[in-house]
Order: structure tokens, then sequence, then C-alpha cells
């Protein structure tokens, strides 16, 4: 037998995992992944430009510096009063809403193990707005959007789920239950439509191509709390998930209690998503996009649910502004902006050549 | 004992304790393991030999919680596995799948620094003491030069070791091993065997499924001889081995010769029965 090798006798030991900040407070410790840092950064000057650019831009042009310095109160009154009073609130939703699409689909696909797997190719876009636009035309109801639609959600998620297998189920067979899932909510909505009289239909359609001209402000609300209280959780979840992309018996090796993290990533994606949906309708595309660019600028092992949820929120107000201002004064909805963007986009994730790379 | 010795066992005091009791284990149409009892010797090497489809691999998944008994339980210092926390189980037992995977992209360092995982909460990110156990299992693996690798761009051989460097980093008092020399070659493979001596001399429990009888025989202290689904014999190497046994293992005749080297017994001159 071949003696144990031995080490200097004072290890070097003061050094982070390469890539890493390292800071200590006593027995507390906290790493941070540099590149992750920077990207947020980055993420963050993006998404103010593009708010400003965003608030800047309307029947009266203002600049964005004049427009962002409104939006907290400063300048001309008649400017301050125009940005808070009608385009902030817009841009708030379009933040409000990428930023937690962009989490819901980051958890989902990481859970999965596919970059496809998200929330509105498995259908769960598709459940809320059924159950939403059934709100409008179908059952005269005082319920708010966002409970019908949370219902909506989980409905479509509990199906896609318990068909595909349980909470074990994984990758392929839990994304084509989900498209049939997705579909069939898909065509309940178009029925509903089509047997309404025009004036439901018209109050309805802003439901089904997305659209962040119709917001109910409740709605808005209520997605701001959930994503306060959504957010932690989500990073938390994280932490189980970068282990959850190892097989199943590593990640039970180190400790992961599978079953009870993957039910609440399934419960965390639906909530987000439905409260997401209750207020902009499914712009599923964000799901899949933003936590795609979050991914490459960090270009590391974890799980960037903060930078999904940045890149989430720039990527809607950027869709937003570009169909707002394209055909101007004419508004093209943001689910039809991203649907453009994103088609060609899916096509290239599925045809690049590290396609094979899960998340 | 040396600075390594004691990195790599967390508290070389404590005696733990494994043991499976009238356990079975299986799928819901299938029994694979009825009523099997087993007590792991602590300290030492135990091998679980059988032929294919005996059931030891599942015994092994039984053993370390990822696979749930129908019946009888597994107790680990006391306790059954099954109710403990599965981060705490973690802190005691490091497992070696046979399907390890781990997502492209991945250094040897990176790898290894995820068996730190179990001793780390949200605000116990990294300590010292985490960058010296992983400095310590990349030594003991021989990977020190190499873990700025990516781990498919490594071979069988030193893959393996990686993953039963991660196992090492967690610091565990137990080892649980599933085939650790499937598909490697025969230096390969007493890389992996003797490194795992290694660790036995440092007092850890090393528990492992081996295909080869005589690798078995020579590697561990305490061998468990498996067919369908039950244990027929149980004890040091040299003193259960016999070609009988063999015979009812694996169906074919053999000799037994002595290895001048280790004065373990080596199958030889196999012919099938009949």
């Amino acid at each position: 037998m071949t003696a144990l090798p031995t080490l200097p006798t004072r290890p070097v030991v003061s050094e982070a995992p390469a890539g890493y900040a390292w800071w200590r407070f006593g027995r507390y410790s906290i790493l941070v992944h540099r590149r992750a840092w920077s990207s947020g950064f980055l993420l963050i000057a993006a998404m103010i430009i593009v708010s400003g650019i965003s608030l800047a831009s309307g029947a009266a042009g203002l600049s964005p510096w004049t427009a962002l310095a409104a939006a907290i109160g400063q300048g001309e009154p008649m400017h301050v009063f125009l940005v808070q009073e009608l385009r902030l609130q817009r841009l708030i939703a379009g933040l409000l809403t990428g930023a937690a699409l962009g989490v819901a689909g980051c958890l989902l696909q990481t859970l999965a193990r596919n970059r496809l797997a998200t929330p509105g190719i498995i259908g769960i876009d598709d459940g809320a707005t059924a159950f939403a636009v059934a709100s409008i035309v179908a059952i005269p109801t005082t319920l708010a959007p966002s409970a019908l639609a949370l219902t909506g959600a989980a409905t479509a998620a509990g199906l896609a789920f318990g068909l595909s297998g349980g909470a074990g189920a994984r990758g392929y067979r839990f994304i084509v239950v989900g498209i049939a899932v997705g579909a069939l909510f898909g065509a309940l909505t178009n029925l509903m439509l089509a047997r309404t009289d025009m004036d439901s239909a018209n109050q309805a359609y802003p439901w089904t191509v997305g659209s962040l001209n119709a917001r109910p402000a409740q709605a808005v609300w209520l997605l701001g709390i959930g994503l306060l209280a959504g957010l932690p959780v989500a990073k938390y979840l994280g932490r189980a998930l970068t282990l959850m992309r190892f097989s199943d018996s590593v990640a039970t090796g180190l400790g992961v209690p599978l079953k009870r993290m993957r039910v609440m990533t399934l419960l965390l994606t639906v909530f987000l998503t439905a409260l997401a949906v209750a207020v902009v309708g499914p712009v599923g595309l964000i799901a899949l996009a933003a936590p795609e660019v979050a991914r490459y600028l960090v270009g590391h092992q974890g799980v960037p649910v903060f930078n999904a949820a940045l890149a989430g929120a720039t990527l809607m107000s950027l869709a937003d502004w570009v169909g707002r201002t394209l055909m101007a004064p004419i508004e093209i909805p943001v689910g039809v902006i991203m649907a453009v963007i994103g088609g060609p986009y899916l096509l290239w994730i599925l045809l690049r050549p590290s396609a094979r790379r899960a998340p | 004992m040396s600075l390594l010795s004691s990195l790599l066992t967390n508290r070389p005091d404590h005696e733990v304790s494994l043991a499976a009791q009238s356990l079975s284990l299986g799928y819901p149409a299938v029994s694979i393991i009825e009523n099997l009892s087993l007590h792991i010797p602590p300290g030492k090497v135990t091998a679980i030999v059988g032929p294919n489809g005996c059931g030891k691999s599942t015994l092994l998944a039984g053993l370390s919680r990822l696979h749930k008994p129908s019946q009888g339980t597994v107790v680990l210092n006391g306790k059954d596995i099954n109710r403990l926390p599965s981060r705490q189980v973690a802190r005691e037992l490091a497992l070696l799948p046979q399907e390890a995977s781990a997502p492209e992209g991945l250094t040897v360092a990176e790898l290894i620094q995820f068996g730190r995982q179990p001793h780390q909460g949200i605000l116990r990110q990294w300590s010292e003491g985490d960058q010296a156990i992983v400095e310590a299992a990349l030594a003991v693996a021989d990977l020190t030069g190499l873990a700025d690798r990516p781990l498919e761009s490594m071979s069988g051989g030193q893959r393996q070791r990686a993953w039963i460097a991660m196992a090492i980093a967690q610091q565990t008092p137990l080892l649980l091993l599933d085939e650790p020399t499937s598909a490697l070659d025969l230096g390969h493979q007493i890389e992996v065997f003797e490194l795992i001596r290694q660790l036995a001399a440092v007092g850890k429990t090393v528990v492992m499924v081996v295909h080869d009888l005589s690798s078995a025989c020579r590697y561990a202290d305490h061998l468990v001889a498996m067919q369908a689904g039950r244990i027929v014999a149980e004890g040091a190497p040299s003193r259960i081995v016999t070609p009988a046994l063999v015979e009812q293992l694996y169906g074919v005749k053999c000799i037994l010769l002595e290895d001048p080297h280790s004065g373990t017994p080596i199958i030889a001159g196999v012919t099938r029965l009949g």
C-alpha cells in the first residue's frame, strides 16, 4: 500500500474557490460569484436605460434623463404628472411581470433539466389565461383575475405533473404532457371567445395575446407582493436546484430532499407565473429567453435566479417599448413582439451545437 | 495522526454504525431483497459480491436511503435512516452511485467543492476548513494538478477518482461505493482500490459493491456474498471463500490459489458446470 501523500504543514487556506469573492464575519461566511455580480450590475444598468427610454417615449416626447428624473418626482410638474400617472405604472407592470416570468422559467427549466420546460410551453400560461378569460366571458364573477389565473395555472401544472408521473417526473415526458395540457386550455379559451358576444370578446382579447395595455391595478399590486415574497424563496431553492442538476442519486447523496424541493419549486413556479399572467397575459417566451440570457452572461454552474429576474424585467419592458413605438400610434401587444423575437430565438436554441447542454 | 488523515475524518472518535434490520426492498411488482439483516463492521472495508441480479446494488441503494424499503429499516447510528433529515445523513454517509452524472463543463475542483454542501448553509457558504478538505481530497485522489480540468475531458479512471474525491470531501465516517472500479482497466482499478484502503486506514468505514471476486478478496476485510436477494455467506474473505461458495454464487467450478503477495484467495481454472 502506498503511503498517504503529505500536505504542507500549514495548508494554504486563505483562498476562496476560483472565480469567487469571499466575505467572512466570525463563523459566518458568504461566497459571491464575481461574474454573477458583474452580470447583475450590467443587467441593472440595461434595465435603467430601457426604463428611461420607455418612460421618455410616447405622444409627448421627453429625454430619457428628464423622464427618469420625473419618475422620482424631480423636474417640471407637468412632466412628473405625465410620467408618474401615465407611464410609470405601465413600466412597473412590465418590469414585474418580466421578472416573475424570468424566475419561473429559470426554476422550471432547472427542475425538468430541460431548457424547453418553461411555464409557457408546458401549459401553465394557457391554464391561467383560460381561467382569466372565463372570468370575463363565461362566468360572471367579481373574483379578481389573479385568483382565477392562479387557479388555472395550478390546474394546468397539476395536470401536467400528475399525468407525467408525479413529482419524480423529469424532462421530456413532462414537456410532451404539458404541451398537450396547454393545447387543451388554449382550445378552451378559443371556444369561450367564439361563443361569446363581441364586447366580451374584445374585452378578453388582450388576455389571449399578452399585453400591458389592459393591466388590472390590483393584479399588479398582488404581483409586486408575490415577487417580494417569492424571490428569496427562489434564491433559497436555487442552492438545492444547483445540486439537482446532477443525477438524482448524487443529489440525494449530498443531502437534497428531492421530493420536497421539487414540489416547492413547482409551487413557486405556478405562483409566480399565475400572478404575472394575471397582469400581462401569456408572454411565455420571456420565461424561455430571460434565463438563457442570464446563463449566458453568468457562464456558471449555478442557477441564476436574480439575474434571470433582471433579464426578464429588461426584456419585457424592452419588448413593450418596441411594441408601442414601432408602428405608433398603433400599439402592437408585447406578446406579439416577444413571439416575433422569440420564435427565431427558440430556433437558435434548438439548432446551435451546444443545444444538448441541460440547464 | 497526520494532518491529512485528521482532515479526512471529521470525528475520528465517533463510532458510526450502519445496519439493515429485516430489510425488504423492491418495486411494486417485484421483490428484490426480502427480510435481510446485516451489520456493517465499523472501520473496515466491506465488499458485497454476487452474480448479476442478486440484489447487491439494490442493497447498497437501500443502505444509502436511495431506495425506500417496503419493509424493515436501515438503521444509521441507532436511528431509521429514512426518518433522518437528508442533510444530516449526508454528513454521516457519502455515496458514489453507479449512474453518477454531473452537469457539463464542471471542473474537478468544482465537483469536489459540491461535496462540502452538507456542511454549508446560506450564511456559512465557505470556510477555511472547506478549503483545506478540498485540497486534501484532491491530494489523496492524486488530482491536484488536474483541479481545473473539466470532468468530461478526463479518462475514466481520473473521473472515477474525482467522484470518490467528492465523497471524501463530504468528510463522512461512512463511504458507500457502487462498483467503484467498473469500466476501469487493471492499473486504474488498483489505484482506486488502494485509495479505498488508505481511507480505511484512517478510520473510515467503507461498503462497496464489487464485481470481481478476486479483487474483493484482496481489498476487503469483510465479504458479504449474496444470491437471489439473500446473504449466503459473510465474513473474512480467506475464511468464507471456498470452491463450493464460488459454485453456489456463479455456477462455475474453480480452484482457489493463494496470492503470494497478499495471502488472499485467487480464483483460477474456472470452468462451466456440467
